[in-house]
């Protein structure tokens, strides 16, 4: 029985960076814009906060850092999605380009270099708490902080007025502008969010995670975020199950071989990329469900001017 | 379509000239007075742990040993292997007489550059063979591993070893054969379990080996570390782990059973010394232990008992002088096929091409 | 706002033929800034670091190679892209197209044929629009969004890879490490300019620039596909079938991509290595959108990119800064052009909030 549940709670938290980074993303697709540089945010948040604590051994440092790199990378995508009208694919990727070539740039000194903190460092201090602080120690603060995020996201969804003032800026922005909201304000403050979180989810990854930092850490999970945002049809209490699904198909690759399956290894590792496939295949299919979850606007500048 | 043949006779005829032309550059030694520059590709980012670290100390060892003759020009990140032939040429064009490659993965395009540049001289590390203009070293790594594996079948109560393997190419199947067999060698109900990561470098997916070995009930970890994320990760579950060429003492000083690091100074300096000599000639050298070698067995945990110490001590001796093969027979394969007989050994080129697993290790190489 | 933008009532000739200019001006100020911050003299060191790697034949000849297979491809997904469809699976189907070209080259490469190397490129071209038609055929029959299923294909096309250069196709001689033989004579491109690597698969590129030209401006189909990318609901409403822009969109990219994989083969590498790619899927998307998706702009924005890179490998070997720096002046570059492109049609005014326009479907 503790197998299961230490292996559900190693899902878990490899799946956390997934769900820090698929929930901003929520947020921003549902004000209408579509985001695809989270990778690159990712990768500029793992950096910023390893150097934050890095220099500092201050874990809340490290998060404020990666959140602001990412919250301010996002908004320079946002004024050229949002204010600029510029194809949101095409912004997407430059941003992931230039998150990941900037973030090895400014790592470089750093590559290879681990943290050494004391737990009580490693938990932001809160293994110290008179009550509370056994919580912390197997599961880490950024871990509860993302199950607060996520309840917050889905109250805040479901049962606020502000929730459902995003969700008409993502079907129609003309009629929510018409109403007098301010479009342009709300899908800047949703992509700020989305970069925030990605890059408390890239600084997981780095600090926490890992403790360590080098090039191509983020491997392709905010991909995997991107499309686990659709994989869950925008609704935060399908992503969660989602973030732990594919943080746990590693684990389960892993656990294959070890156990002795017989399956090409290489196969194994594919699992999670085709699992998504898969799954985006079958929530599309029906063809009412799409039409009632994607965020009718979504992206809506994709055509092309000459 | 062009013609081949009046094609291939022009090149013939530019190729010989171009040789003819530079041969006088190619057997000249250095005046007293001239620099010998050195030109050094890393494909990865040189830190203080792992692969390219130890490249690096090799050539700052050149520089120290050598530090008025020698200039050292040092390329790190060139990753795409379509870059380095370029990044090669380059080097030899701007005047480095001497031209080290630091991976396998630039063996093949320094192969086919040496023969066309013979103003300069070229070593592969971890390459497969010499060729012309072309010379080649690798460590015994197997030897460190093997002597790793005593400590580990001492230690171990579990009875079962954890590998994480980056990729399945020979140099990491002989090393983590050599650890079981090792650890067979004084304990003999040991058996290994090995993941791939198929990765040399991604901390997280390494970190997920390691838990996952550990909840298969491993409680040694070893494998291709070239970050203490392992080690690490290791010593949060509460087991041992081995610096499989590196030494992460600093990280893990009770929890590292034993380690070995690699030191390929004395090729660079050889190389260097016999390029200033104008003695260089293009060789293959592929040793462990012991002096003038690549491997050199390093910290030791504070908890293992002195008596294994000993043990190691003595099989470290016993390999140098050559009285202890790693892999001496009777070894018999996973799939029960005696590999070699009692008495007989392994050779070099068997070991080299090794891409099978002994039996104990419960893991697969991909079959051809 | 005290900004606003107002539509023009014609597109700019002016800015657009300037922003490119502009763009790239405005880049080169961005690298004067990085090399003055690491201690470096600004202006010399830009001039370094874009002229170096062209200074020789040899450099020319690096240049070429590096550039075509970025124009092949971003010529290919150009097609999609102006109509909407978003093929980002590039890097996917130039493993794809090495996958089922390898194969072949490997049993027939030591033959003499003069046949091998055009039934490499066939193959390469059905093995891309084969990985293409996967993301296509998903999006067709059950609307799944091409962007995110090609990008995930190209992780399996990876580990696809992987696992035939680890298995079936190791090198006997190689001593069990993971790459292939080396390609037969007969399987690799002829060099075109001696003293370089630029050989004839070169040539496929401006071949390509020619072809979509041509498809897209002289064709049925290519005002086809035109007209879907500015409004879809008009194309329908026209009767061009949607599936079959979605069709050729993809398969186009996937064609160029699994020919560039071939040429990297059976040219530069020799040889099939897991890493048969260094990022040229992803790279061309860069390429076309510098190129404004037009062939003659991919064209040079190809060759920029191209140098680009190679500026990032001089970078290090004469300024001392990280190869990283190519992809960062890459991203700007493409901020920039993106951004002077929105005043082609709007221009900035002073004024109050204006109603959110957005574009017809």
């Amino acid at each position: 029985m503790t197998d299961i549940l230490s292996i559900l709670l190693t899902a878990i938290i490899a799946g956390t960076p997934l769900l820090y980074a698929a929930l901003g993303e929520l947020v921003t697709e549902r004000s209408g814009v579509l985001n695809l540089g989270v990778e690159g945010l990712m990768v500029m948040g793992a950096i910023t906060g390893f150097a934050a604590v890095f220099a500092t051994d201050n874990l809340w440092l490290g998060v404020l850092a990666a959140g602001a790199t990412g919250g301010a990378l996002s908004l320079a995508f946002g004024v050229l999605a949002i204010t600029l009208r510029v194809n949101h694919v095409a912004a997407g990727l430059a941003l992931t380009i230039f998150g990941i070539s900037l973030g090895a740039y400014v790592g470089k000194p750093l590559v290879g270099q681990s943290l050494n903190l004391t737990e009580a460092q490693f938990s932001g201090g809160l293994t110290q708490l008179p009550l509370l602080g056994p919580l912390f120690s197997d599961i880490h603060p950024l871990v509860w902080g993302s199950w607060l995020l996520f309840g917050g996201l889905w109250y805040f969804s479901v049962r606020t007025r502000a929730g459902l003032i995003l969700r008409a800026v993502g079907e129609s922005p003309r009629a929510a502008d018409a109403i007098g909201y301010p479009v342009m304000s709300i899908q800047f403050l949703a992509t700020g969010f989305g970069g925030v979180m990605a890059g408390i989810a890239g600084a997981f990854i780095s600090v926490v995670y890992t403790s360590i930092w080098t090039e191509g850490m983020v491997a392709g999970r905010g991909w995997i975020a991107v499309a686990l945002v659709i994989f869950a049809t925008w609704r935060p209490e399908r992503c969660i199950i989602g973030a732990y699904l594919f943080g746990g198909m590693t684990i389960a690759e892993l656990l294959g071989q070890a156990m002795g399956l017989g399956v090409p290894t290489e196969f194994l590792s594919a699992t999670p990329y085709l699992a998504t496939v898969i799954v985006l295949v079958l929530i599309s299919r029906k063809d009412s469900r799409m039409r009632l979850s994607v965020p009718a606007a979504l992206g809506k500048s994709l055509d092309i001017k000459g | 379509m062009i013609n081949k043949t009046r094609r291939r006779l022009i090149g013939g005829i530019a190729a010989a000239a171009t040789t003819s032309l530079w041969s006088n550059f190619a057997f000249s030694v250095l005046k007293p007075e001239e620099k010998l520059k050195v030109g050094v590709i890393h494909m990865g980012a040189i830190s203080n742990t792992g692969w390219e670290y130890y490249q690096a100390q090799a050539w700052r060892s050149l520089q120290d040993k050598y530090p008025d003759r020698v200039e050292v020009t040092v390329l790190e990140n060139v990753t795409d292997i379509q870059a380095v032939e370029r990044q090669f040429r380059q080097l030899a064009m701007q005047g480095h007489q001497l031209l080290f490659g630091t991976t396998f993965s630039q063996y093949a395009s320094m192969k086919k550059m040496a023969p066309q540049l013979p103003q300069s001289h070229f070593e592969c590390c971890a390459g497969i063979e010499a060729g012309p203009n072309l010379g080649v070293f690798e460590g015994r790594h197997y030897e460190g591993s093997y002597l790793t594996g005593i400590a580990a079948g001492r230690m171990t109560k579990s009875n079962i070893l954890g590998w994480v393997g980056a990729f399945p190419v020979p140099q990491v199947l002989y090393s983590l054969n050599a650890f079981l067999l090792g650890a067979q060698s004084v304990n003999p109900d040991v058996t290994l379990k090995l993941v791939w990561v198929n990765a040399w470098v991604d901390p997280a997916k390494e970190k997920d080996a390691v838990s996952t070995l550990v909840s298969q009930g491993a409680d040694v970890i070893s494998g291709s570390p070239n970050t203490p994320v392992q080690s690490k990760a290791a010593r949060d579950e509460g087991v041992w782990s081995i610096g499989n060429t590196g030494d992460f003492s600093e990280f893990v000083y009770e929890t590292q059973l034993a380690s070995f690091e690699l030191d390929w100074s004395p090729a660079h300096i050889e190389a260097a010394q016999a390029v200033l000599d104008g003695t260089w000639e293009p060789t293959g050298r592929w040793r462990g232990l012991g002096d003038g070698g690549f491997i050199r067995m390093s910290t030791r945990s504070p908890e293992l008992p002195a008596s294994v110490g000993e043990e190691l001590d003595m099989a470290e001796a016993a390999i140098i002088s050559g009285e202890l093969k790693p892999f001496a027979g009777p070894i018999t394969d996973q799939s029960g096929t005696v590999r070699i007989a009692e008495g007989m050994e392994l050779s070099d080129d068997e070991i080299r091409g090794m891409n099978w697993l002994v039996a104990g290790v419960q893991g697969s190489v991909p079959s051809s | 706002m005290l900004l606003r933008f107002e539509a023009r009532s014609k597109p700019s000739a002016a800015v657009f033929w300037l922003s490119p200019i502009i763009a790239v001006a405005l880049s080169g100020c961005v690298a004067m800034i990085i090399f003055a911050l690491s201690g470096l003299p600004p202006i010399s060191s830009l001039v370094t670091f874009v002229s170096e790697p062209i200074s020789s034949l040899y450099g020319l000849g690096e240049l070429f190679i590096k550039a075509a297979p970025l124009i092949l491809i971003a010529v290919g997904l150009a097609v999609g892209f102006r109509a909407n469809v978003w093929n980002i699976g590039a890097e996917g189907q130039i493993i794809m197209g090495v996958v089922c070209a390898g194969g072949f080259a490997l049993s027939y490469g030591g033959s003499e044929s003069a046949w091998v190397l055009p039934g490499m490129i066939l193959l390469g071209a059905i093995g891309g629009c084969l990985w293409a038609s996967i993301p296509a055929l998903l999006r067709i029959h059950f609307r799944a969004n091409e962007i995110l299923t090609s990008l995930m294909l190209n992780y399996v096309a990876g580990f696809w890879l992987i696992y035939l250069v680890h298995g079936s196709w190791r090198d006997p001689a190689g001593f069990n490490f993971p790459q292939s033989e080396p390609l037969g004579q007969s399987a690799l491109f002829p060099t075109l300019i001696e003293g370089t690597r630029a050989n004839a698969s070169i040539l496929f590129a401006p071949l390509a620039v020619v072809l979509v030209w041509l498809l897209m401006n002289r064709s049925f189909l290519g005002f086809q596909l035109r007209a879907r990318g500015v409004s879809q609901r008009a194309a329908l409403y026209a009767g061009f079938p949607a599936n079959r822009a979605i069709l050729v969109g993809l398969l186009c990219g996937g064609a160029a991509a699994g020919i560039s994989g071939v040429a990297e083969i059976a040219g530069p590498l020799g040889q099939i290595y897991p890493t048969v790619t260094p990022g040229y899927g992803y790279a061309a998307i860069i390429v076309a959108f510098l190129g404004r998706l037009h062939p003659v702009g991919i064209f040079f924005a190809g060759l920029l990119m191209a140098l680009l890179y190679l500026s990032g490998d001089t970078a290090q070997m004469s300024l001392g800064l990280p190869p990283s720096i190519a992809g960062v002046i890459q991203a700007t570059l493409l901020f920039f052009l993106l951004s002077a492109e929105v005043l082609v049609n709007y221009r900035l005014r002073r004024g109050d909030r204006v109603a959110v326009e957005t574009e017809a479907v």
